[in-house]
């Protein structure tokens, strides 16, 4: 999946109200939200992102956990 | 049990697993410890806690128990990690006891595959049945369910603990397995256990990110700031640089999905 599948998903979740930017890593499509990431707790909103992904191409859907700060220095092994 | 008797004598691959440990519990009813052996196969894919409840169930149950190192990860064409790379890993296994049961005079070894195991990506049942090894849970018909159901019943406390498939099975499939990158996933998932996530889990290894698998029940529990941080941080203390949550949540086999040697 190439970066582009990554913008084309951002948007369609922008039009459902889904503020996240999209990284595309092969199926896998990581999501860093831009707004309440608590709307990832609600299931429908979960299904509606993962049946979007899923017509972009994406098997694989996460969200990034943010809220402290990186660690340094933990790159792969 | 009658299974086991027209045997006679049997060398168990044991892992502690749910599987496994009913294999080796009805083994010993029906053949007694004279004629049982369980042996374990310990390698850096083998998680610590695993090896610990292994040991732990062994002795609760009486069972004879033998461990035996196991190097597939100095065979480059496991470390490579291929689709097939179970292969690998189970040849090395059953190669190192099979003359394990020849010297003890062991009939007939087996492993814990069950009926629901046969089908889908198991390259590894190959290297099993290349070496005659058997899988009586599988042959019999016994699925999971009906596993964890006669495990209860026998009050084996393995019978409601989740599957706990080898630490490579966290590695997609094409980045090399290395020990350090399997010690980071450990520590990843005992920093979670730690933390109160319960039920499946798997931490995968996408090199900087880790993409944490929980049961999907669980996630909007987890998807709550207060709780997120403290997933992240216990995921970043282990060594990865990001954390992600797979939004939806455990699939065994995840890996093969995203490997293309399985379908969505």
């Amino acid at each position: 999946m190439s970066a582009g599948g990554g913008a084309a998903l951002g948007h369609a979740l922008l039009a459902r109200g889904i503020r996240a930017s999209v990284e595309a890593r092969g199926s896998l499509a990581v999501l860093l939200p831009l707004s309440d990431p608590e709307a990832f707790a609600d299931a429908a909103v979960r299904d509606q992102v993962l049946a979007l992904a899923r017509e972009h191409g994406f098997t694989h859907v996460a969200v990034e956990l943010l809220g402290a700060p990186r660690v340094s220095g933990t790159n792969a092994p | 049990m009658d299974w086991f008797r027209e045997q006679g004598s049997a060398l168990v691959g044991f892992s502690g697993g749910v599987d496994s440990t009913y294999l080796a519990a009805v083994a010993l009813d029906a053949l007694g410890a004279g004629s049982v052996l369980a042996v374990i196969g310990r390698s850096a894919s083998y998680p610590e806690v695993q090896w610990e409840n292994a040991i732990a169930l062994a002795h609760r149950i009486g069972l004879p128990l033998l461990e035996v190192v196991t190097d597939e990860m100095n065979d480059p064409r496991y470390a490579a990690n291929p689709s097939n790379r179970c292969y690998f890993c189970k040849s090395e296994l059953w190669t190192r006891l099979i003359p394990v049961a020849r010297e003890r005079g062991l009939a007939v070894i087996v492993d814990g595959t069950n009926a629901d195991d046969i089908g889908g990506h198991r390259p590894g049942r190959q290297a099993a049945s290349e070496r005659e090894v058997r899988s009586p849970l599988a042959e019999l018909g016994f699925g999971k369910d009906e596993i964890r159901r006669l495990s209860r019943a026998r009050g084996l406390p393995s019978w409601s603990q989740p599957a706990s498939p080898c630490l490579s099975s966290r590695i997609p499939y094409g980045t090399a397995i290395t020990a350090e990158r399997l010690a980071r996933v450990e520590r990843a998932e005992a920093a979670l256990r730690r933390v109160g996530v319960t039920g499946d889990l798997r931490v995968r290894d996408h090199d900087d990110l880790a993409r944490i698998e929980m049961p999907a029940e669980s996630l909007a529990g987890w998807i709550d700031p207060d709780r997120a941080v403290v997933l992240a941080v216990a995921v970043r203390e282990a060594g990865f640089a990001r954390v992600s949550l797979d939004l939806r949540g455990f699939r065994s086999g995840s890996l093969n999905i995203l490997g293309g040697v399985a379908t969505p």
